[in-house]
Formats: structure tokens, sequence, C-alpha cells
């Protein structure tokens, strides 16, 4: 039994190791104890999916789960895209597709499209709107997300060939 | 919107889990997926003194053939029964419900244990429990128990659960191979808590006669509701679309007091559970075989 | 110096644009999609602490005392901050109308729930919310005030006791005599509309980092501001402070919508700051206070309202009551939402006569906010209702009685009956686009069909005008006198050729840094790589706006192609000393400045910048070294208002006008969206995806104040929505991907001839849903009027109906 404890995870392909609050969520783990601020919040009870990371291979609300549950796991956040400042071909679909206006709940959609793309490589609209039916943008209307989403599907598709 | 203050332990084991809740001297509290009590602790509306994650015990996360049956354990993520090639064969409906709860990202860590744990009267776990006859493994301080899920349900938010007890396996009995079923809600979005919904099963035999029929409610009442006025009414009658009309007004006409709230008032939701279960059991009547 | 802004892309110095009136990748996207733009949370000060405000849980309510020495105890915290702290170093909100707003901690009594009571300062804002806990206050509960019609009468609990009543406004506008056109009309189609509560939601909540300078008094905010400078002046009345005391940061924000105002945030903080000695104080709105006591709310209102018509369904007169209930304050410029009707009270329709009888009244809720549109959307949505009213009455066609009424063509530029101006617009011809477009008559006959099978298909039509570039003058008869908003900007290129830009504004997500650099890269023919768009503060910038009102596009062209305009003039003029010509034989196209006809007399607009800066020696007398020139736009032609109220306001008048289909299911009383299609017109398309964009997004808000969106609150004044499970935002699975087609009808009057169109489908989705559930539900006798039309109200409508 503590209040503090020791977190060890993996975050984009570096180890951290912080010792911190059992209360902290892992939202605010990655952002304030790692400065990995991509990861965005936007409300703190699992509605918008601004936060949204991937675990062990999986999206989840990083604002829906405290620190020392990651202890161990792997985590990829939107940092973890881009390689060296090139564009991962989602985030080129969504540049190319004006996929994002303001950009904040952008990290969250981009991780839950990873997923989605890495198990199924060719959605059709309605296993799109299924994935993403949790994560809120106020900007866009969804329209150019959904053509980011397809755009990015066809680019991977590419590049798999 | 930050947790207050707490301890946490994380146990290895159910034996270890038990002796932590036993020994706790304020309020302890289970963590299993974390997707309905985080959002709780954030708001600091649940405010525990002691945290007990069990999503470190071994042993807890299966989805297993049993008796022709299954048996899930508590920490089964709900998107891995939506996923699961057994469950889709033994209960295809608990797979097809398991897609009205919430998005990915949430069925990703969401627990089935967990969400027939906190019964919310308008989650899609504790309708199927009742629908689908579970039997709900309990392991507490004074060994194993098992609940029908008609006696797990209390009210609101609560069940037959004690504070030092933990909730380890859901057991269902194969669905049977000729029934058919049917899974319906209204809600205000894709993916809310429904405002009303309904699970249906039901088995016609060979004359269409219904020989078998289950109607449980959910979003409609403190506890999943099962509709038995509704249910001897199919039994042993012709199935044909003015029987479900008249179980649908039926359905409505047994809740006298639904519950209300900004999205629905109790005369809406008397309404929409009637027209959900009838809907519902004109599509389980055509699914049965 | 007034420059003369081109009024089309013919007007630049390019042989062909290449850059604007393009969907180009915008340069903002790189940073935000790696995560790295850096939105307020994601900064750390030396020495910052964070913020946590303890809120009123009453929504009328006496504070008899506070006690916060167990807070102070707690290890971890360094301020506590209450009323008496805001007594003794702040002043109370200014308002409009003036008189009705409070200090930022309440110092008497609280008016909202959720109003702020008292703050901490601590270590983190776990420890803040730790230490809320452990305030004690002790409240005297009073009568509340939650419906807008009680508060309206007389003898009722007064929110402000120096007021002789909850009336905040109320004045009667005539436009022509509305009451010998509805006497003199063959028909008169009178109804009342409801139109909830609903806001802004930006996905990040509103943050801001105060810095107090104890030793020369003076006070830095460095957080999420949608208009920096405007801000700042707030913040130094409220301070007490001089302007040039307050400097204003604006970081990149993840949306506004009108509703990123943190006013009180940022009062508190900064007290909090000044408390402990300077520390900078972090507050972030977390989503609940958000949704309880943010910028959050908007438009509550309730309509009665008159439509003339005669028997050929033309429109005589528009007669519109109003009764706006702005929550407990007038702190969040709920009243400039109601008074920007007038910029287009009449929509897209040529009706002569009009009334607007107007009344704000204050209640015990959350003091109302803007939101995208600022106010017209639900008078459109009234319009628009109206004309489905009479159209049916009638037996004409939802489209024909909109046809019969629109302005036409010719009468550009065309001043409506409350004083605003339209600079042009083909109305009709966005109609028959989108009747094409939607296969209207096939829509019409599918849903014949649909009836004949019992379903219940509604096809809606709406035109509206969206205003655009807003000016003070607008909002004259809620005490905004003044004319001229200004947006001002440097231009300037480096000494190895860069161009790079200087403006009062940050990332809100409009684009606007792609389009500043689409210009300029047109202008001197370089590529867009080879501009920055530099951010400056509040101190540094030009004079400036920012977003809102449907402007900056328009603005901030007019001030870049002004600066540049001069720039450019500049650099002639030191090519003429060097090329030893006169000046007028010299022109600059591309970014080559050369004598005319003879080609090898050129040297390129970069050559000649760093020639002024590395050899002052080779200037012409007079002329500064610095190659960078500001301009500072404010819209032409803007007036006074008259004693009616009405003003030549808004520049431009974009126009929409959308068809939609929707299916409602008469057992759940569900509406279905089937099809969407969009016709809109904002003049030149200075960047097509981004005009897109907001489209859309004014489509996807629109379908969330139609079904979805809603503030309830009981008659204890209690918000019932502060989560987002209850305040429900619409998502992937309830917006219809749209059909959209684009007519340009350019703005004679504004730079390159774009309108205004950052505000987009929100003036118009409402009302088109709207016309579309009633059309669906015609054969049931139900008329719905209450927006949103959640399923539970269109259920109740039908059983009444049914019930006869
Ligand atoms: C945005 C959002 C939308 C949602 N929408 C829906 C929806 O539409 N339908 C729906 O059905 N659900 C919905 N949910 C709830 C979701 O399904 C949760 O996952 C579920 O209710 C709880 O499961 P959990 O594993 O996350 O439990 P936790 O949150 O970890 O625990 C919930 C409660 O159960 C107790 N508990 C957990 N496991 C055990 C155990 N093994 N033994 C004893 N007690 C235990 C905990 O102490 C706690 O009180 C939604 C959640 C969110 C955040
Ligand atoms: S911040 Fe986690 S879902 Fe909104
Ligand atoms: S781009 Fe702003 S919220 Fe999605």
């Amino acid at each position: 039994m503590t209040m503090q404890q020791v977190v060890k995870v993996t975050v984009n392909g570096v180890s951290y190791e912080r010792n911190v609050e059992v209360r902290l969520t892992l939202a605010d783990f990655l952002r304030v104890e790692l400065g990995l601020t991509g990861t965005h919040v936007g409300c703190e009870h699992g509605v918008c999916g601004a936060c949204t990371v991937l675990m062990n291979g999986r999206s989840v609300r990083s604002c829906l789960m405290l620190a020392v549950q990651a202890d161990g796991a792997e985590i990829m956040t939107v940092e973890g895209l881009a390689d060296d400042g090139r564009l991962h071909p989602i985030q080129q679909a969504f540049m190319e597709e004006h996929g994002l206006q303001c950009g904040f709940c952008t990290p969250g959609f981009l991780m839950a499209v990873y997923e989605l793309l890495g198990s199924n490589p060719d959605p059709s609209d309605e296993e799109i709107r299924e994935s993403l039916g949790g994560q809120i943008c106020r900007c866009t209307g969804y329209q150019s997300i959904m053509r980011s989403v397809k755009s990015a599907a066809a680019k991977l598709a590419g590049a798999r060939v | 919107m930050k947790a207050p203050v707490f301890e946490y332990a994380a146990p290895q084991s159910v034996e270890e889990a038990l002796s932590l809740l036993g020994a706790c001297q304020g309020e302890s509290k289970i963590i299993a997926g974390g997707q309905s009590l985080m959002p709780l602790l954030n708001m600091r509306l649940a405010r525990p003194d002691l945290l007990v994650d069990i999503g470190r015990i071994a042993g807890l996360d299966y989805i297993r053939d049993a008796d022709g049956g299954l048996a899930i354990g508590a920490m089964t993520r709900q998107s891995d029964i939506e996923r699961s090639a057994l469950v889709a064969q033994r209960q295809p409906m608990l797979a097809a419900g398991t897609r009205f709860i919430a998005h990915p990202q949430i069925r990703n860590r969401g627990t089935i244990g967990g969400s027939i744990s906190h019964a919310d009267p308008a989650a899609v776990y504790p309708a199927l429990a009742v629908a689908l006859d579970m039997q709900i493994e309990v392991a507490g301080p004074a060994g194993h128990r098992s609940v029908d899920a008609a006696d797990f349900f209390i009210t609101y938010l609560t069940t037959a659960l004690e504070p030092d007890e933990i909730l380890v396996e859901l057991r269902l009995p194969g669905f049977p191979p000729r029934a058919g079923w049917s899974f319906k809600e209204v809600s205000r979005r894709h993916g809310d808590f429904a405002l009303a919904g309904v699970a249906a099963t039901m088995e016609v035999d060979s004359s269409g006669v219904c020989s078998f029929a289950r109607i449980v409610l959910f979003g409609v009442a403190a506890v999943p509701l099962r509709v038995e006025a509704a249910e001897q009414l199919l039994l042993g009658s012709k199935v044909e679309q003015s029987l479900f009309e008249e179980a649908g007004a039926m359905t409505s006409d047994t809740l006298d007091e639904p519950l209300s709230d900004i999205h629905a008032s109790a005369d809406y939701r008397r309404h929409l559970a009637g027209v959900l279960t009838r809907r519902a059991l004109a599509e389980a009547a055509g699914r049965a075989a | 110096m007034a420059v003369d802004i081109p009024k089309s892309f013919a007007g630049l110095p390019a042989t062909e644009t290449k850059w604007v009136g393009r969907g180009v990748n915008r340069v903002e996207d790189p940073g935000l999609l790696t995560g790295r733009t850096e939105f307020v949370d994601n900064l750390v000060k030396p020495g910052m602490v964070h913020c946590a405000i303890l809120r009123s849980p009453y929504a009328h309510a006496r504070v008899i005392s506070i006690d916060a020495s167990k807070a102070e105890q707690l290890p971890g915290v360094v301020a506590v901050v209450s009323g008496e702290d805001a007594r003794r170093w702040s002043n109370p909100a200014q308002t409009m109308p003036e008189g009705w707003g409070c200090y930022c901690l309440v110092v008497d009594k609280a008016r909202f729930v959720g109003e702020p009571v008292a703050a901490v300062a601590a270590v983190n804002r776990y420890v803040a919310e730790d230490a809320l806990e452990l305030i004690d206050v002790e409240y005297e509960p009073l009568p509340v005030v939650a419906e807008a019609a009680a508060a309206a009468e007389a003898g009722g609990p007064l929110i402000f006791e120096d007021k002789p009543s909850n009336v905040m406004y109320q004045r009667v506008f005539n436009w022509g005599d509305v009451d010998a056109a509805l006497a003199r009309a063959d028909h008169v189609f009178s109804e009342s509309f409801r139109w909830h509560r609903l806001g802004a939601n930006p996905m990040e909540t509103f943050g801001v980092i105060a810095e107090w300078n104890p030793v020369d008094q003076s006070a830095v905010f460095q957080g999420s501001f949608q208009s920096q400078s405007h801000m700042g002046l707030g913040r130094a009345a409220v301070l007490g402070l001089p302007s040039h005391k307050v400097k204003m940061i604006s970081q990149p924000h993840g949306g506004s919508f009108g509703g990123k105002g943190g006013f009180r945030g940022c009062d508190i903080a900064v007290l909090l700051s000044r408390k402990c000695g300077g520390r900078p104080v972090k507050y972030i709105e977390d989503r609940m206070e958000y949704l309880l006591a943010g910028a959050s709310q908007a438009w509550d209102r309730h309509y009665q309202a008159s439509l003339a018509v005669d028997n050929d369904g033309k429109v005589l007169a528009l007669d519109v009551k109003l009764l706006d209930d702005l929550g407990a304050t007038a702190e969040g410029f709920g009243a400039v939402s109601a008074a920007k009707p007038l910029a287009a009270f009449t929509g897209p329709y040529a009706i002569e006569v009009a009334r607007y009888d107007l009344t704000l009244v204050a209640t015990n809720k959350l003091p109302a906010s803007p939101y995208r549109g600022m106010g017209p959307p639900p008078h459109n949505f009234v319009i628009e209702q109206l004309m489905d009213i009479a159209a049916r009455e009638l037996g004409l066609d939802a489209a024909e009685i909109r046809r019969r009424n629109y302005i036409p063509p010719e009468a550009f530029p065309y001043t409506i009956a409350s004083g605003n101006e339209y600079d042009s617009g083909r109305y009709e011809a966005a109609l028959d686009k989108v009747l094409e477009m939607s296969d209207y008559a096939g829509l019409r006959a599918e849903q014949a069909r649909a009836r004949e099978q019992g379903r219940y298909l509604g096809i809606g039509i709406a035109s509206t005008i969206e205003p655009g570039v807003f000016d003070w003058n607008a909002y004259a008869i809620v005490g905004l006198p003044s004319t001229g908003v200004p947006e001002g900007v440097s231009v300037g290129i480096d000494i190895l050729g860069k161009i790079y830009v200087k403006v009062g504004f940050s990332l809100e997500g409009q684009g606007q840094y792609t389009l500043a650099c689409q210009l300029l890269a047109d202008y001197f023919g370089v590529d867009i790589s080879d501009i920055a768009v530099v951010y400056q503060d509040s101190h540094s910038a030009p004079p400036h706006f920012g977003p809102g009102g449907s402007r900056l596009g328009v603005a901030m062209t007019g001030a870049i192609l002004g600066a540049a305009q001069l720039l450019k003039e500049k650099l002639i003029a030191m090519a003429a000393a060097l090329m030893q010509t006169d000046a007028a034989n010299l022109r600059m196209l591309d970014g080559m400045i050369g004598i005319e006809g003879v080609p090898e007399a050129q040297m390129h607009s970069a050559q000649v910048a760093a020639t002024m800066l590395a050899r002052s020696d080779l200037l012409p007398p007079g002329m500064d070294p610095n190659p960078e020139c500001t301009y500072v736009w404010t819209a032409p032609g803007r007036t006074p208002a008259d004693e009616e109220g009405r003003a030549k306001s808004y520049l431009t008048a974009a126009n929409a006008c959308h068809v939609v289909c929707v299916e409602v299911d008469p057992d759940t009383a569900m509406v279905e969206i089937l099809s969407y299609y969009i016709a809109d017109d904002c003049g030149t398309r200075l960047n097509p995806a981004t005009v897109e964009g907001m489209t859309q997004g004014g489509v996807a808000q629109g379908v969330g104040a139609a079904l979805l969106e809603e503030y309830v609150y009981d008659e204890e004044g209690q918000l019932l929505t502060s989560t987002f499970m209850d305040y429900l935002l619409p998502t992937i699975n309830e917006v219809p991907m749209t059909q959209k087609a684009a007519l340009v009808t350019p703005s004679p009057f504004t730079p390159l001839g774009a309108k205004g169109v950052g505000e987009g489908a929100i003036h118009t989705t409402p009302a088109a849903i709207m016309c579309a559930i009633n059309d669906a539900l015609a054969p049931l006798g139900v008329r719905a009027r209450e927006v949103p039309a959640s399923p539970n109200r269109l259920w109740k409508l039908m059983q009444e109906a049914k019930a006869g």
C-alpha cells in the first residue's frame, strides 16, 4: 500500500522511470512528468478522446488511467509518429486532406487511426465511424478527417507493396 | 478535476486482494478497467482510502469453454469479448451487445467484471447478465459464492457484492442453437448510454409457436428489468407481428415508474421500452431457427 | 496613409497567382500533427504554481464568511485569495449594458452556480484541489431567479440590488411602420419559438499563466486569448492599471468559436500571483469548470415573431420580439449577441419593414458568452421557420417562397431595413445550384413515396446571410458606439531575402498563418516556405484585434496587402536610386523590380532589401534602412448608428443555401440526417480548403444546435449538464458528410473581393434541420418550435398531436 510509487514505462521506445503520486493520471504523467505534451487533455472524464494514446498497441484514454496502472507498459504517443521530422503517412494524410484545424483533438485522432489501420488496412466508412466515434473534434465537422483516414490507408497500402 | 489522495495496492493474487480489502480500515475500492471509476475519481465523487488494482492479478483475463457455455474472467476487456470467436459462436448477443458500449478506446480498457459490478442501470452487460442467465462468481473472505444474475442487481449502482468481495468470473450457458436474439437500444448519440434498451431471446417451435422468451429492459429502471408478463404472453402463442405489438404494449404498461432525466422523461422511456420490445421480438423471432 | 488594396487577384504584382486561391498544405500543420505546438498548458515557468478555484454551490447566496486557514496550512499551498483580495486589488468588470458586472471573486453574494468564491495556488493542481476542500464558506441562500419570464416581472428577487429590476435592457426598434404592414397584409403568421442555451466548447478549455511584477506593478498574461489586445484592455480596467502595464501573450489555442474568454480566470490568477509575491500562476480551466462557469453558454432565447405576407407569398414585414436570458451578469458580452442580428435582420430577403422588440434580462444562471455566429443563428432559425409556415399555409413550395422574396442581384449594394448594407450576392443562383445538386424534385418524389409507406422524410431549405468583418458600430445599440476595428501587420524582408510578417494573433484553427504566407508568396514571387509568420504580443504587434465576427481573413488580407504595397513602394524607391532612374519607371512583378520594357534592367526585391540593410550609404535621402512596412487596415465606409440603431456595420454579406433531408422515426422520435447539400457564396475564395473546413465545421456545430446541445438548469439554478456525458457534442456518427458547391460573387468593397466566412454554416444548419424536421412531421400536424429538437421533445409533440 502506497501513495507514491515508481513507474517504469517505455514511451515511443525510450525508457523512463519516475517516482510519482499514485493518484497521478497517465495523461498528467506523460505531460508533466515526462514533458511529452503532445497528448492533450480536453475533458478528463473519458468522453472527448483528446488524450488517447496507445498502450501495448491498444488505444486508451490516458485521462482514465493511473500512471501506476501503466507500470511496465509500452506507450506510444503522437510524438512517436514522425521520424526525425518526417511525417508518418497518417500525419501526412491529415495535412493533405485538411483533417485538422486547431489541431487540439488531432493527437488523439492520430493514435486512434494508427490502431485502426494497424488491424484493418482498408476500413469502410462504417468502420472508420465506429473506431472514431469516441473522438470529438469541434472544428472540422469530420468530413476531412474521413478523407484523411482513407488517404492514410491508401498511403500505407502503397508503402507496403 | 484531479483525484483526491488515496493509497494504492496492486495485489498479485485474488487472495492477496481479499486480504487487502479485508484489512482496510476505511473505504476500499477495487479498480478494474477504471472506465467508470476514473471519471468518478477525477471528479472527486469517489473518495476511497484504498484503491485495490486487480489488473495485475494473473488469471482473471480469459474467455474459456465451460461445458458448452462460457467462463469469462472478470478482468476480460470488453474489446476482447467483442473480438472473440468463441463468444461470437457461443453467445452472439454478448458479442453484439458489446459493440453498444461506448467506443473502442473505452472497451480496450473496460472489463466485463467492472461493468457488472458497477451496475449502471443503462449499461449493457448487467442487462445481458440477466438476459443470458449469467452466474456471477464471487470471491470473498469466506470463500467463493455464486450468485444468479437475477439476484445480483439490487438498485442503482448497487449489487449483491460486499465491499470485501471480488467478482472473479462470469459463467454463461451456451446459447440454445435454435434460439433467436435481439439487442436494441435508443441513445442520444451512437455509443452513449441507452435511454432505453432491450435484450430479448426467443425460441420458436416447428409450428411457429413461441416456446421460450426472455425480455430484459435496461436504462428504464434502477436495475435490469425482466418483463415476465410479456414473456408469459409470448409463451405458447404463435409468433406474429400482432403478438409483438401486444407484448410491446404490455411492456410499456408494466413499467410504473421508469427513470426520468434530462434526456428522457419517464413517459418517453415507457414508450421506448414498448417500441424496442416490439422491434426486438420481431427480430429475435426472425433469427430463431 | 490609406493604400489602395487590390480588389481581385489581377491587382497583385504576379503574372499568375500560384498560392492564393488554392487549397495549399497549411504551414500550421506540421507542428500540430507532431504535438509540438505550444498550447498554454504545455508551458512550464520557473517557480510556477497552479491555481484551483472554489465555486459557489448556490445560484444565489450571500457569502457570510470564508475561513481559509486550514487550506493555507496545507503543505504545498502558496496562496489563497477571496473576495477581500479582489476588492483590494481589482475593480468589478465593466459591462454592456453598463453596471451589470461584479468582482472576479464573490465579495457580497454569489449570483450563479460556479461563481468563483476563493482560489488557491499550490505546487500542483492536485494539491490545489485538495486545499479547496479545506476552505470553509458559510452561505445564506437567497431566492433564485431561474426563468427569464419571471426575471422580467416586477417584484421578484433582485440579482443586482442597486438596480430597479432584473431587466438589463429594453428597447423597440421600428424600421418602417410594422403595425400598418401587419394590418394591411393578406396574411400574418405568428409563432413563438424557444432556443435553449448552448455554447462554444472548443476542445481546449481556457488557460492562462499570470505573472504579477511587484516591482513595477505590472502584469503579464500568457494564455489562450482570441483577441489579446481586447482582453488586455479589459484586464487593465479590472486591475486598475494603465494599458501599458498589462502585456498579453497569446499562445496557439485549441479552438475558440468566440468562447475563448477567461476574464475571471486571468484576474484570479493574477491576484494569486500578486499574493505570492509575483510567482507565475497557471490556471487551466477543467471541462466541468468550463461547462459550469466558463465562457461556455450563449443564446437563451424566447421569441415571439410574425411575418406579414401577401397572397403571392411576398413578405411585407417581419416582427420579432426577443426575450434573451443573459444570466447573472453582463460580463460575457451576451448583449452583443442580441445586437448582431441587426446586421442581417431580414436575412437574404427584401423585407422593407421590420421591428425588433428586445428585452435582456438577468437570471441566476451563468453569464452568457459569445459563440460562433454571435447571435444570428437563432434569429435565422426564426425567420426560416416563419417562411416555411407561410409557404405551407399558402400552398407554396419552400423553395418558391424564398425565391419570391430574395434581394435580386441588381439591387446590390442593398441596404436592409435594420440599416446594414449588403455588398453583393446572387441568392437565387445559390438556391438553384443547391436544388440542382440535391435533385430537389427527386427528393420530393422520394418523400412522397416514403410517406405512402408511413415513413416521415422531411426536406429543409434554408437561406441565410453571414455578416462578415464586424465593426464596433454593429453593437452600438448596446453601447459600443465607435467605428473601426484595426488589424495591423508588419511585412519585411531579412538580409538573406526571406520574408516575414508580424501579426498580433495566434493560431486558433482557421489557417490564417497559411493565408498570410499564400498572399506574400504571390506578392513577392517566392515559395510559401520562404515566408515566416511571426507572432507578436499585445505590446509589440501593430494595432490588432484578431479573429472574431468572420473578419480576420478579410482584415488580415487587407493589412498584408497594404503593408506589402508600402514595402513594394519603398523597395522601388530604393531600386530607383540604385538603377539611377525615376521610381515612376519601375514596377515589381513576381518579385523582380525592373524598368518596364528593359528586361536586363532588373533587380530582385530581396536583393534590393539586402542592399538597404547592408549599404546605408546607398539609401536615397530621407529613407530609413529598414525594409519593413506596417499597415493597419480597418473596414472602409462604416457609419455611426442612427436613432433607430441603423448603421453600416458588417462589411460583407456572404450567403448560403442548404438543403437537408432527414427522416424522423415516428416511434422513437429519433432524427436521422439522410443527405445534406450546400451552395455557398463568400466571394473570392482565398483558400478553398479552409472555406470548406469552416463550412463543414459549422455544419457540425449546427447539427449540435439543432439536435443535441443544451445547457439544462433546474428551478434552483443548478446546472444539470456539467459533463460531456450530458452536454452532447456531435461526433462523426451524427454529422453528415455534405456535398458542397461554391458560387463566387466577389465583394466590391474588400481586399481581393473576399467575404468573411469563418462562422460558416452555423448560421444556416440549425434552421435547415429544423425546417426539415417540421417538413417531415407536417402530416402529423406537428410543429417543432424548440431547439434542440431532442427526441424527447419531438416525441412529446407527436403525442400531443395524436391526442388532438
Ligand atoms: C465515455 C464513456 C461512455 C460509456 N458508455 C457506456 C455505454 O454506453 N454502455 C455501457 O454499458 N457502459 C459504458 N461505459 C462504461 C464502461 O463500460 C466501463 O468500462 C464499465 O462500466 C466499468 O468497467 P471497468 O472495468 O472500467 O470498471 P471500473 O471503472 O474499474 O470499476 C467500476 C466499479 O466496479 C467496481 N469493480 C470493478 N471490477 C470489480 C470486480 N471484479 N469485483 C468487484 N468490484 C469491481 C469498482 O470498484 C467500481 O466501483 C462508458 C464509459 C465511458 C467513460
Ligand atoms: S481528456 Fe481523456 S477523454 Fe477527454
Ligand atoms: S481540429 Fe480543433 S478540435 Fe479537432
